[in-house]
């Protein structure tokens, strides 16, 4: 008996006993709404914070990216139509970040203070990590400015779509000047080095003008053209003329003696119509043109004639021949840096 | 005779009152249990809904960005070239503080009028994701080629600055 059997009479006593039964149930709801409560809120409140940090983490993220793009301008130059009060940016563009970049935007800005004006430009460029673009002839960027000068000093810089600027610095123009102090006015843009067919039987015509197929691969035994995009990048800024003496000279290695071809400066309509006669070709400074050399001989002195390429397969030197004045002085230039090679 | 039992029960107070009271007793803390249920329920509903709405107008904000085109000034008229380029629409240009390079407040400005980039008006009055648009701060009197911050303000109260020369 004892301890145990009074436990038990305690037991039986405690629950046969009614009293107090509305505190248990009470009690019981209570204990239920507050765990229903707090557990719901806390669920809430936990999917809340994540949205928040997902959103945190997102924003890192682009954060990371904008951070990543690595864009840079190269080779940059103005030139400028006066009449057109056009100011025409070549540049190439290169993507050495780890990034895909989407430009959104040019800028241009005339810094001169007699004209401190800018314009802008809307661009849907897409650059994978690695990419080149060579934004120049014949796909320059093109901006109006009004009473923009070839004299004036240029800045710009383009925009990503994620904000970030690229600079398209003033010291890369003062470099390529230096440069040509060194080896001439005239710059010639290596990476656009282009040749034309003639179009079948229908006269002098180029095919696919102004872009021709750009290689330093030319078919042999084969009538073409050539396409060089120049710029005039004289120290002095003075405007250079292009008389029609001036000529793209192919010297072929033989195993014994030298031959030459050569193929002189001609003018082209905008439909690759080669006209018979040539009328002096002037560049003011920071201008860019495509000149086209096509004929066997000086218009100046005979008559418009096709050259062809060699009949062997060979690699060649190129030399540029220019001729004319800069400014009122006479000007004579070589630019000697493609090689060619003839299959 | 079952009458006789029914009118005994329910005349007879022995015992009866302590069932009734219980009933009773029961059914108000229950019914006082759900009114406390709701009542939980909607204080909670509110603090949901108040947490919820500063938590939506933080990811908004941080969501946010504006980047700077081009800052020009010209003739007294300071024009702000700006693109959005955060991940959320309809940003809203609320206040343009400008100071000097030494922190020196020297205009603010809450009436903003966007612009596209063409020179038309942006109807909606904010830029959306991508979107550009300009304004124009008239008659302010800087030094040209001295150094300026701009602090732009939205109406969801993010901060975006950049130091500019006149």
């Amino acid at each position: 008996m004892t301890i145990r059997l009074s436990l038990r009479k305690r037991f039986r006593k405690l629950t046969a006993n009614s009293k107090g039964f509305s505190s248990v149930i009470g009690t019981t709801f209570m204990v239920l709404v507050v765990m229903f409560l707090s557990t719901s809120v806390f669920l809430w409140t936990l999917s809340q914070n994540t949205m928040y940090n997902e959103a945190l983490r997102a924003k890192n993220q682009e954060e990371a990216d904008r951070r990543n793009e690595n864009v840079v301008a190269l080779s940059g130059n103005y030139s400028v139509n006066e009449v057109t009060d056009e100011v025409t940016v070549n540049v190439v563009l290169k993507n050495a970040g780890s990034v895909a970049v989407q430009i959104i935007n040019l800028w241009v800005l005339d810094t001169d203070p007699s004209n401190r004006r800018y314009a802008n430009k809307s661009l849907n460029l897409n650059l994978n990590p690695g990419n080149v673009t060579n934004l120049v002839e014949p796909s320059p960027l093109t901006v109006t400015i009004p009473g923009a000068n070839a004299n004036h000093t240029f800045a710009s810089w383009f925009v990503t779509a994620r904000g970030n600027t690229i600079p398209l610095e003033k010291e890369q123009g003062v470099i390529v000047a230096r440069l040509a102090q060194g080896i001439g006015s005239m710059a010639l843009d290596f990476y656009t080095f282009r040749y034309f067919k003639y179009k079948v039987g229908s006269g002098n015509i180029l095919e696919n003008y102004p872009n021709g197929t750009i290689s330093f691969d030319i078919p042999k035994n084969t009538e073409v053209a050539y396409g060089v995009v120049l710029t005039n990048l004289d120290p002095k800024k003075e405007t250079i003329a292009i008389d029609s003496h001036s000529l793209l000279w192919v010297i072929i290695p033989t195993s014994d003696v030298a031959h030459n071809r050569w193929w002189y400066i001609v003018n082209v309509a905008s439909d690759g119509t080669i006209s018979p006669t040539y009328s002096t070709i002037s560049m003011v400074y920071g201008e860019t043109k495509l000149l086209v050399f096509a004929s066997e001989n000086d218009l100046a002195s005979s008559s418009f004639a096709r050259q062809s390429t060699p009949n062997s397969v060979c690699t060649v030197p190129v030399f540029l021949l220019l001729h004319g004045t800069i400014g009122s002085t006479p000007y004579g230039q070589n630019l000697p840096f493609v090689s060619l090679y003839y299959s | 005779m079952d009458l006789r039992k029914a009118w005994k029960l329910l005349h007879g107070r022995r015992a009866v009152s302590v069932v009734v009271s219980n009933v009773i007793l029961t059914g108000a803390v229950i019914a006082v249990s759900f009114v406390v249920l709701a009542w939980t329920q909607y204080r909670s509903s509110a603090y949901n809904a108040q947490y919820s709405e500063a938590m939506n107008a933080d990811i908004a904000k941080l969501k946010e960005r504006l980047a700077f085109e081009y800052v020009f000034y010209s003739g007294g008229n300071l024009t702000v070239y700006l693109m959005n380029c955060g991940t959320i629409n309809d940003t809203i240009v609320k206040t343009v503080y400008v100071s000097t390079s030494t922190g020196e407040l020297i205009n603010v400005t809450s009436n903003i009028t966007l612009m596209h980039f063409n020179g038309t008006q942006i109807a909606d009055q904010d830029l959306d994701r991508g979107e550009e648009g300009y304004f124009v701060l008239s008659s302010l009197d800087l030094v040209t080629d001295t150094s300026y911050s701009i602090q732009v303000v939205t109406g969801r109260g993010s901060t975006f600055d950049h130091t500019f020369v006149a």
